[in-house]
């Protein structure tokens, strides 16, 4: 029997077949497909605050990426360009609170290593080029940007990202996210951009508690699905 | 006790969302709220064949709407209407019949009734209006839905859930030809198409071609939770 995956979904009006603007629970097949290549069978998880009774079924979580949080998550007022997504952000911090609790094997990806950072205590950014006065973690609508990023040796993103071609723990990832982490809160920053930006959160108290900044469902990247399924073993 | 689990089938294909055009795993966000609002909580279920063992958690599972089953499952040639989606038909007939033979309990909606209909040895008509002579349960203009009175027999499953007949919403241009080894129970009138079929033999498990999870009557949503948390 493989490990049980939860993927948190999307939901949005979508359109496909002969379905036009559907409000649908969603997500991109890529995270789908990155959990089957490492082992395991995904299921997806749409929101839902009532109870995180879920995770019984469950041997791992994977909150992915999406729209951003609401600030309320760490008391501040929403800016400008921040356009969030209350049920997510409800169904998602429950689910994330319980499965911190219980030591289940957890993934963030792009906005679940923010909702990681902020359920720890954290805070973001909300619009990143005010802070680094540049747009290359998202040069436009729909485009990953790609850019270098140096990860804290011994640390579990170094183990599941490598030492990078030149062994220095430096690799090019690809990020589309105009939000970042300020403050990690209670979680440990294992990874940074060139410009400062938080690229990788995590807890080393814990079995498999990370965050990454990037998209490694849509670059391939296959050891850092491995690794959770890994822990999802144990 | 805590909160059923159910399981619920997905479209996998090529979906615009937002800034994304992309293959997904996608449903219409209404059968998520009615497994919600009759006191489940819904996963879903993506489809990656051969593989079960995404049953290991449930305590239900709904079989949802989508493409026409191909036909080569009932040994028949494709209507030039009928357009089918093979992967989805080999992963969900996989996970169906192990629902069945753990008889867990099994909601079986428009192209999940016909999908349970050929599980059992049955046949589709591939394009109704050839048949019927009307497009009733796909309206080609107006509303999306077509509407009408489903009358249901006596000592069913459906029957206990319903009541004597139930108005219906349908969308779909195949239908039930021959439910195999199935209990045929709930028919329109109209044309005596049949509407529901039952395995009697099992806990729970039952297909309506319409589309329950598109109105307010959420009874046979109800029942499946309910059939799972007395388990």
């Amino acid at each position: 029997m493989r490990p049980i995956v939860g993927i948190t979904s999307y939901v949005e009006p979508a359109s496909w077949g002969v379905w036009i603007d559907q409000d649908a629970a969603l997500i991109r097949k890529s995270y789908v497909d990155a959990v089957t290549a490492a082992g395991a069978r995904a299921v997806i998880l749409p929101p839902d605050d009532t109870d995180a009774d879920v995770l019984r079924a469950l041997d791992a979580l994977i909150i992915a990426g999406g729209a951003d949080l609401g600030p309320d998550l760490y008391g501040e007022e929403p800016g400008p360009l921040t356009d969030s997504r209350p049920d997510r952000d409800r169904g998602e911090s429950l689910l994330l609170q319980a499965a911190l609790r219980t030591d289940l094997p957890v993934l963030g990806i792009c906005r679940g290593m923010q909702l990681l950072a902020v359920t720890c205590g954290g805070r973001l950014h909300q619009h990143l080029p005010d802070v680094v006065g540049s747009d290359k973690h998202r040069p436009g609508p729909g485009v990953y940007g790609w850019h270098g990023i140096t990860l804290e040796p011994g640390s579990l993103a170094a183990e599941v990202a490598g030492d990078g071609p030149e062994g220095d723990g430096r690799i090019e990832v690809n990020t589309y996210h105009h939000q970042g982490v300020a403050d990690p809160g209670s979680l440990t920053v294992t990874a940074w951009a060139d410009d400062g930006v938080v690229e990788a959160v995590e807890d080393p108290t814990k079995p498999f508690v990370l965050g990454v900044q990037w998209h490694p469902e849509e670059a391939g990247e296959r050891r850092i699905f491995e690794s959770l399924v890994d822990a999802a073993r144990t | 006790m805590s909160r059923p689990v159910i399981g619920l089938t997905t479209y996998a294909e090529e979906a615009r969302f937002g800034l994304n055009d992309t293959f997904a795993a996608v449903l219409p966000l209404a059968y998520v709220q009615a497994v919600h609002n009759s006191g489940g909580r819904a996963v879903l279920i993506t489809p990656d064949a051969p593989d079960v063992d995404a049953l290991d958690g449930l305590d239900g599972i709904v079989f949802t709407g989508g493409s026409d089953v191909d036909p080569a499952l009932y040994g028949e040639p494709a209507h030039p209407t009928t357009q089918v989606k093979p992967e989805r038909d080999a992963a969900e007939l996989l996970l169906l019949r192990a629902a069945l033979a753990a008889d867990l309990p099994t909601l079986a909606i428009c192209r999940g009734m016909q999908l349970m209909t050929v599980a059992y040895g049955g046949k589709l008509h591939q394009h109704l209006p050839e048949v019927l002579g009307h497009d009733n349960h796909r309206p080609v203009s107006g509303p999306k839905f077509g509407f009408h009175r489903v009358d249901l027999a006596p000592g069913s499953l459906a029957r206990g859930l319903l009541g004597e007949s139930v108005e219906v919403n349908s969308f779909h241009h195949q239908g039930v030809a021959d439910p195999g080894k199935l209990t045929a129970t709930g028919w329109c009138p109209e044309d005596n198409l049949i509407e529901v079929v039952e395995d009697p033999a099992l806990r729970f498990a039952i297909g309506v071609q319409w589309h329950p999870e598109d109105t307010t009557d959420h009874r046979l949503f109800a029942a499946l939770v309910g059939m799972t948390s007395s388990s």
